[in-house]
């Protein structure tokens, strides 16, 4: 290379060096700062990365995650208010619709992130056991000074396993609530109809129920269309009612067999679908899609309807009077409905789990907490000695509040999908039920086909009950 | 003087000799470089700045690819650590008729992409004429695809309802006593079409309408001066112009049309009437989080993945025959 051109060549390199050299020498502080600013980047992503802990590290403070309607999250935001003034802790709240709960507590427990309390569904509560995800926390039920021991027995039972069945055993929740699913009738237009109203201590029969049903169904404005009707089911909320008063049941004591088909199953199905296809005393298919049996109740279109506590601050509103009675009752003569009930849990990770465990025994029993809880109409008293003086309270409706506590104590049932692994066994029984409820389809037939296939899903969740519980044994 | 041979000879034993240099010396640079301040610094700050796309990959795609991989030979339930089981899930798979339903299901609902591609070319064509309001079309149309999921969903639950529903009554306009789109298994399907039609329809106007101006104006001259008419120059010039964007729009819509689920949650949260609009997303969603089979979930994950794949690349292998480019 000649000289002139290695020289050129240096000359460049030099001035390529000098340039970026100087560029950094000129502005150490320039590079420091960027270094800097990426590190604090870096840690800012990390910290939010954090925040997504639903657990703190505070001692402190607790997180509680739970859900419901606007109205109930408010009423439970103030129920927990009073508890971080009492304990003088700080709870941070996450809560969410009923619809998005599900899937983000799974997520959270996939993350690892269980909040320290947090509700969970009654049906998930033995994979919580099982799996590590809920804590015993019988040693702060025995030590507590909460009123533990007033707290509806079944309900307490509701949240007890003992490693192989629920009912019994260590304690792994406190009921949030019990729900019992009553019946009521719109008192205003029984009166408009003039229809004798229901006698809330002595329950129809189907019969006597399906005559009323038909004097409520009819014209009230006089425009040529039905414009009210007797009642309107809900068949996923409210077959168990008429199924189980028939001496019909969805499984075997040992929950091991499906038993839909029967003919008490399948007598009661019938009758629910003959309501509407033989009778016309409900809402048609067409009419429930314009405006769903819910909203036209709320409309005051409908005579029975379920009156379920977490409805009442909304029912309360409304322009017509309501009140409570049993369901109507089929070939057993005795009524019959679901009780409900969501848990209050702690995590087996939280590193507060006597705080943890006395924020879900406050929320479940503290009588304070009740009185806001209960007051605002979103479920019936948790404890016992609550409820005695709460169904003397006739200023506000219902007036037959004693029919919630017959059914939590006398006739009211858990559905077994609440107590079996997976609840999908229960799902596959609406799935192709339509062509039925249609009156397409013969009931008996479905409930044959129906059976086995719902047979096979309660196969398979037990096998993943007992794999799961091998595996954590 | 040296001769031309002896020249060539020269110049190619230069021209190796120049490429054996560049190669020794290119080990040698790197070498020298390696130890060079700058092109250390330059080194660390490449890297520096390929780290984070890099770990981004790693972390939140390599990792959970890999994962599903073993997690879908797994029980795992989404509670504890999986356990391996071997083909199991992929047994339960093959004899599951709810998976091969969604599967069905799914598939079905992509007939709304034929469908919608010929109307969306319909209205590129109209909307690349000089027609008053042009614009304002063109956004009109567009607005769905801007618009959120979610609120479209429930904007179409209210359409499609059977008795005061939107749709029903411009049908009984004409005398047509509607269905009762969402609660009839026949019917929900192509409801849920037409919703999807109409919701992607903005988009793929927008990219056949650009792609209709790109074609060429000489072809069509061209095409015009040998005779052919209106009709002949859209088939032979115009339509062959756009078979990129088909393609384009064709793969998109079958890899969105196979991840359906949002629409199918909000409009028709039980799967419909006889599991008649459940897709093979939504029902996957459904055993992961409602029945805690996050294992099997994966692994229909896996094998939905795998069809996409196929489909994919055999969309590529017919097209790389078929399209045509004016370079």
């Amino acid at each position: 290379m000649p000289p002139r051109q290695r020289a050129g060549f240096r000359i460049a390199e030099q001035l390529d060096r000098t340039d970026l050299e100087d560029e950094s020498d000129r502005n150490p502080m320039r590079r420091r700062r960027f270094i800097t600013a990426a590190a604090a980047a870096a840690a800012t992503v990390g910290t939010a990365a954090g925040c997504g802990n639903m657990q703190s590290g505070d001692p402190n403070t607790l997180t509680f995650m739970f859900r419901g309607s606007t109205e109930e999250r408010e009423v439970f935001a103030r129920a927990v208010e009073l508890f971080e003034e009492r304990e003088g802790v700080r709870v941070d709240i996450i809560s969410t619709s009923a619809d998005q709960y599900a899937t983000k507590l799974q997520t959270a427990i996939l993350g690892g992130r269980t909040p320290d309390v947090f509700y969970f569904d009654a049906a998930r509560a033995t994979a919580y056991m099982i799996n590590g995800v809920l804590a015993d926390i019988t040693e702060y039920v025995d030590s507590t000074s909460l009123p533990v021991d007033d707290i509806w027995p079944q309900g307490l039972d509701l949240y007890r396993f003992d490693g192989d069945q629920r009912g019994s055993g260590a304690i792994y929740g406190m009921p949030k609530d019990l729900g019992p699913f009553s019946f009521g009738y719109n008192k205003t237009l029984f009166e408009e109809m003039g229809v004798e109203p229901p006698d809330p201590d002595v329950p129809l029969d189907w019969d006597e129920f399906l005559d009323r049903c038909a004097q409520l169904t009819g014209d009230r404005d006089g425009d040529g269309t039905t414009d009210t009707w007797g009642t309107s089911v809900n068949v996923g909320a409210e077959i168990h009612a008429y199924m189980w008063s028939n001496g019909a049941d969805w499984l075997s004591e040992d929950m091991r067999t499906v038993t839909v088909d029967t003919p008490e199953f399948a007598e009661a199905l019938q009758y629910v679908v003959d309501l509407r296809e033989v009778h016309g005393v409900t809402p048609s298919i067409n009419d429930t899609e314009g405006l769903d049996g819910y909203q036209r109740w709320l409309r005051g279109q409908i005579g029975f309807f379920p009156v379920a506590p977490w409805d009442l601050t909304l029912y309360r509103t409304l322009d017509f009077e309501f009140d409570l009675c049993p369901y109507p009752v089929g070939g057993t003569g005795q009524p019959a409905t679901t009780v409900g009930s969501l848990g209050i849990g702690v995590s087996a990770n939280s590193r507060k789990p006597d705080l943890a465990a006395e924020l879900a025994m406050f929320l479940a029993c503290d009588p304070e907490a009740q009185a806001i809880i209960v007051g605002e109409g979103q479920t019936i008293p948790n404890t016992r000695s609550h409820a005695a003086s709460w169904v003397q309270d006739t200023s506000v409706e219902p007036q037959n509040k004693q029919e919630y506590i017959d059914i939590v104590e006398d006739y009211g049932r858990f559905v077994q999908d609440m107590l079996t692994y997976t609840p999908e066994w229960l799902h596959a029984f609406h799935t192709n039920l339509q062509p039925v409820l249609e009156g397409r389809r013969e009931v008996p037939e479905y409930l044959a086909e129906t059976q086995q296939v719902m047979q096979s899903f309660l196969d398979t969740g037990h096998e993943q009950f007992r794999i799961d519980q091998e595996a954590n044994s | 003087m040296t001769s031309t041979r002896t020249q060539a000879a020269v110049g190619t034993a230069a021209a190796a000799g120049a490429a054996g240099r560049a190669v020794r010396s290119g080990r040698a640079g790197r070498r020298r470089a390696g130890r060079g301040p700058l092109h250390r610094s330059e080194r660390m700050w490449g890297r520096l700045f390929i780290t984070p796309p890099v770990v981004g990959f790693a972390l939140f795609a390599l990792a959970p690819l890999l994962f599903s991989f073993y997690a879908s030979f797994t029980h795992w339930n989404g509670l504890s650590a999986p356990l391996f089981s071997g083909f199991t899930n992929f047994r339960t798979m093959a004899d599951d008729p709810q998976f091969w339903q969604s599967l069905g299901n799914t598939v079905f609902l992509m007939l709304g992409i034929p469908i919608g591609l010929a109307i969306s070319l319909a209205l590129a064509l109209a909307l690349n004429r000089r027609i008053p309001g042009r614009a304002a079309f063109r956004v009109i149309y567009y607005l769905p695809g801007v618009s959120s999921v979610a609120a479209i969903s429930i904007l179409w639950q209210w359409a499609l309802n059977g008795d005061f529903g939107l749709v029903n009554q411009l049908l009984a306009g004409f005398g047509i006593e509607g269905p009762n789109w969402l609660a009839e298994k026949a019917w929900v399907k192509p409801a849920l079409i037409i919703m999807g039609v109409w919701k992607g329809i903005g988009f793929s106007t927008l990219l056949y309408l650009a792609a209709l101006q790109s074609v060429p104006r000489n072809l069509l001259e061209a095409a015009m001066l040998d005779g052919a008419g209106a009709w002949r120059r859209f088939l032979h010039v115009t339509a062959p112009m756009l078979s990129p964007v088909t393609f384009f729009l064709v793969v998109t819509g079958i890899i969105g049309g196979a991840q359906m689920f949002a629409e199918i949650n909000i409009m028709t949260p039980t799967g419909g009437p006889e599991f008649g609009s459940a897709t093979i997303v939504w029902y996957i969603w459904q055993q992961g989080f409602q029945n805690l089979k996050l294992g099997y979930a994966t692994a229909m994950s896996l094998v939905l993945g795998l069809m996409i794949f196929v489909v994919t690349a055999i969309q590529f292998y017919l097209n790389s025959r078929n399209v045509f480019t004016v370079e």
